[in-house]
């Protein structure tokens, strides 16, 4: 069955081709539904352009006909991000998957929307840092999340995903350097450094344009290239575990650790989120088992390095411990380990720890958080999703420095039974309703989370906010309805 | 609420919604990829993905999806969806990376969905339907007189056959009708390594093109047929030289479903099946083999889907590669689990030359980059799409199959 009107798509099919649109509900049916509770929703078209020009006549058609544009790359965002609210067209940009350049002296890389984590890192890896011929080490990284390797690295930086180094260096918008866009109307803009030479290296000292199009859910343009930075892979790597009691023992050892800026991540995961898989339905831990388990990734350039640093995490736990914090010491699993030594592993872009026989269904409220609102937000959080039937499954991640980290549950849920979905969505949208006035943000918000951010937002932000949409998309054709405001 | 099981018509299907219904959509599907301190891989390995690019067409998840949205009534069948079913060649580089409950099921539940669209009024491929509509009498799905099966034999290698023997030789349908060079080569060297076997004249179709493009019903008769074949000829094991009918004996015979049908059709018990290349690299290891020869060539190896990750079987036929005197084995990026599909299977030939044809080009300009002057295999269906894309681009390589290679140059010892 066919959707849409046959003159829209012979228009499309001017701009890309034929073999690259389709209106057919069978072509249309994967771009309905994602990982989470967002109800299924149609498109009407899909469309994989290939250049830059085609995404500016595609825009430009769209915003003639009113019709509603979706950016996509892989539909992981586990938020409902690509799912269409009105319909319209799903630009699927997977086509365009060209690293444009992996700049081995300024440390840099140029890539489109369609490369992959699986492509970018392999690339990466196979490209040595240097200076004017001369290899200082082996293979460059980025910030490698928790995703699949078909996940796109451009749109997870542009959404403020995060990355293995976020300890280290901050999440992965943070990392970004230069960028070039499509606006809702069809104009091309280049923004940072690439706009005065062919050089991506960074947005600063420029006026941060980037930031209309960053953490906007696809609903300002469609970032066609990204300049990122990439870093040099050090060559000694380990990970050091702890657990503990409880949420405030577990926060008090990883403050007083990233306090040093020695580690590339710091992570706490509740009992709930450490089982393969989370436990679905709730059911209590063992009373003997700890609340949480913490693992740290330290690196170097040398095994003395690495010994300095296990020396002074050591310093870490045996001050809190003094202090009374229950600090309990565990081992970590081999192959989580190597999961964390070996980035980015398949582990790490795994979906089974999260998904063992329970419908389908994942979704989390994925928050940034003030880390010291993690413990009083686990209470509250734990409350509610024991109450809803679902397993506190929370984990703790701190973004470079001693400000904000990631408070997020994931929550596994039975797509095919209404009232798992109802629990699932009602916890969620709950816990964020309890941690907005502890300084919560929802991150890749679903619609829902962004009403409940919306009500109790700065009128002058949203007004701001709804003005600078209106100047860049005036006919409301970018992703509508994501943003609760249009 | 949109995820409910609401189309109760579509009953295979309905029945395996427990295990559909696990993928999480994630996309892990989508892509091949491995990376470590040991490892550096990522490559698309879904051919239809490749071809067909849309979300519909890549990895499992498009397929799981198009279930979904069939049993849930958001979509109906239509010429398109055949199309998404049908294109797939079944090469299950999706089930190697899915990590969800679902991995086992997934080539089941291809098979599945083409059963169900047998029964709707859309387009399988014409070829696919013509072949069918004579397999039932032929037995073979070339569309040739049974009679002349064994036509490839020789008249006096075939009197000289026991009646009874250890090991049948199970030709398959390929080898006997379209690749006879190679059904005559393994015979030749089963008799070099004095193996005690015969060929039998009521060979059927061992049905996996019936199985894998979801003709259930008429596939019922084949397995009943050749599970009585070990019995009648006194024989303990089927040894094939073709993978798809390695993986139909040795798994859809024998093993209960996902992974078999012996929950359709009960299960063979008391039968081995062998590829060629395991009897050889058995009798490699006990020193049974004499080598008369050498072959100096450089080599690679193009694994079969249906004994690679269908049958995990890897290392077996690249161990009597390289037990070859003279034969320098150089590997594709994308080999094992890895591998890419030469683009025949899942039914996907007949019904789909051209992008068939594209597919095994693909391949062969993959094998050409590791400068080898041979392509080798272990499949005659592969050997098939492969020679011909060979032919079709004008590739300088050669094409042999393991078992030609080796057959000129050994003696039991």
């Amino acid at each position: 069955m066919a959707r849409g009107n046959n003159e829209i798509l012979a228009n499309l099919e001017q701009i890309v081709g034929p073999e690259y649109v389709s209106n057919e509900e069978a072509d249309l049916q994967p771009y309905t539904w994602d990982m989470t509770w967002a109800e299924p929703r149609m498109p009407d078209y899909v469309v994989m352009p290939k250049t830059v020009t085609e995404i500016q006549r595609i825009l430009r058609l769209a915003n003639h006909r009113k019709i509603p544009v979706v950016p996509y790359c892989n539909g992981t965002n586990i938020g409902g991000l690509c799912v269409p609210e009105e319909g319209g067209i799903i630009m699927d940009l997977k086509k365009m998957d060209r690293i444009l350049k992996i700049d081995p002296e300024t440390c840099y890389a140029v890539i489109e929307p369609g490369v992959s984590h699986a492509a970018f890192s392999a690339a990466l890896k196979a490209t040595n840092p240097q200076w004017k011929g001369e290899e200082f080490s082996k293979g460059f990284e980025f910030g490698w999340g928790v995703h699949p390797p078909s996940a796109s690295v451009l749109a997870m930086a542009i959404n403020h995903g995060i990355g293995h180094l976020n300890g280290r260096l901050g999440i992965n918008s943070q990392l970004m350097s230069s960028m070039e866009v499509v606006l809702p109307t069809g104009e091309v803009a280049k923004i940072g450094s690439c706009a005065y030479s062919d050089s991506w290296h960074s947005f600063l000292p420029l006026p941060r344009m980037d930031g209309l199009f960053t953490g906007w859910l696809g609903t300002t343009g469609i970032v066609t290239k990204l300049g990122v930075w990439i870093f040099p892979i050090r060559p000694y790597r380990d990970v050091l575990t702890i657990a503990a009691a409880s949420a405030e023992d577990i926060t008090n050892y990883m403050v007083r650790w990233r306090h040093y800026s020695l580690c590339d991540e710091v992570t706490a995961v509740s009992w709930w989120l450490a089982q393969i898989p989370i436990v679905f339905p709730y059911s209590p831990k063992p009373a003997d088992a700890p609340e949480f388990f913490s693992y740290t990734v330290i690196s170097g350039w040398s095994e003395e390095e690495l010994a300095y640093k296990r020396k002074m995490w050591k310093e870490v736990v045996e001050k809190e411990r003094a202090k009374g914090t229950k600090l309990i010491d565990f081992e970590y699993p081999p192959e989580a380990k190597k999961g964390r030594t070996e980035l980015p592993s398949r582990i790490v872009g795994s979906t089974k720890n999260y998904s063992k026989s329970c419908g389908g269904g994942i979704a989390w409220p994925g928050t940034f958080a003030p880390c010291k609102s993690w413990p009083i937000l686990y209470e509250k959080w734990k409350e509610i999703y024991i109450r809803h039937g679902l397993s506190p499954a929370t984990r703790f991640t701190d973004y470079q420095g001693a400000h904000y980290g990631m408070l997020r549950c994931m929550t596994p849920f039975n797509k095919r039974d209404p009232a798992s979905v109802q629990a699932a969505r009602d916890a969620m949208v709950e816990c964020v309703r309890a941690g907005l006035p502890e300084g919560m943000l929802p991150y890749k918000p679903p619609v829902e989370y962004q009403n409940e951010l919306n009500a109790v937002a700065d009128a002058g932000y949203l007004y701001l906010m709804a003005k600078i949409k209106d100047m860049l998309d005036p006919n409301n054709i970018m992703n509508p309805g994501k943003l609760g405001i249009r | 609420m949109s995820h409910l099981l609401k189309n109760k018509n579509l009953k295979e299907l309905a029945k395996i919604y427990d295990w559909v219904s696990m993928c999480t959509h994630c996309g892990n599907c989508k892509y091949g990829y491995e990376y470590g301190a040991a490892t550096n891989f990522a490559a698309m390995l879904c051919v239809q993905g490749d071809k067909f690019n849309f979300d519909s067409y890549r990895g499992s998840r498009g397929k799981v999806s198009l279930a979904r949205s069939l049993l849930h009534n958001r979509i109906g069948w239509s010429d398109k969806v055949a199309h998404v079913l049908f294109t797939c060649t079944s090469c299950g580089a999706c089930q190697q990376m899915c990590e969800t409950d679902i991995k086992p099921w997934i080539l089941r539940m291809f098979e599945t969905l083409r059963y169900e669209a047998w029964k709707q009024n859309v387009a399988i491929p014409e070829n696919i339907k013509a072949w069918s509509s004579t397999i039932g009498t032929l037995y073979n799905p070339y569309k040739e007189p049974h009679e002349n099966r064994l036509d490839w034999l020789p008249s006096d290698v075939r009197a000289s056959l026991p009646k009874k023997a250890e090991y049948i030789y199970f030709a398959g349908c390929t080898a006997s009708y379209r690749r006879k060079q190679l059904a005559r080569a393994t015979v030749s060297l089963l008799q070099k390594l004095k193996v005690d076997f015969t060929v039998v004249e009521d060979e059927w179709c061992c049905a996996s093109p019936l199985l894998r493009t979801g003709q259930y019903d008429l596939a019922a008769k084949f397995v009943e047929h050749n599970k009585a074949l070990p019995e009648k000829y006194g024989a303990s094991t089927f040894i094939t030289t073709c993978s798809g009918c390695y993986r139909t004996l040795g798994r859809d015979y024998t093993m209960d479903a996902p992974e078999g049908y012996a929950d359709k059709y009960g299960k063979m018990t008391g039968v081995k099946v062998l590829h060629t290349t395991h009897l050889l690299e058995e009798m490699l290891k006990k020193g049974e083999i004499e080598f008369t020869g050498s072959f100096n060539k450089k080599v690679t190896y193009h694994d079969p889907c249906h004994l690679g990750r269908h049958a995990e079987v890897y290392e077996t036929p690249r161990n009597v590669l390289k037990a070859v005197p003279g034969l320098e084995l150089v590997e594709m990026y994308r080999n094992r689990k890895f591998s890419f599909c030469c683009g025949a299977g899942g039914g996907v030939r007949g019904g789909f030359a051209d992008y068939s044809l594209e597919t095994a080009g693909k391949r062969v300009k993959e094998a050409e980059a590791t400068g080898a002057e041979l392509v080798t295999s272990a499949c005659p269906f592969c050997y098939t799409n492969l020679a011909d894309a060979i032919e079709l681009n004008k590739s300088p390589l050669k094409m042999e199959d393991v078992v030609e290679i080796i057959e000129p140059i050994v003696r039991r010892k």
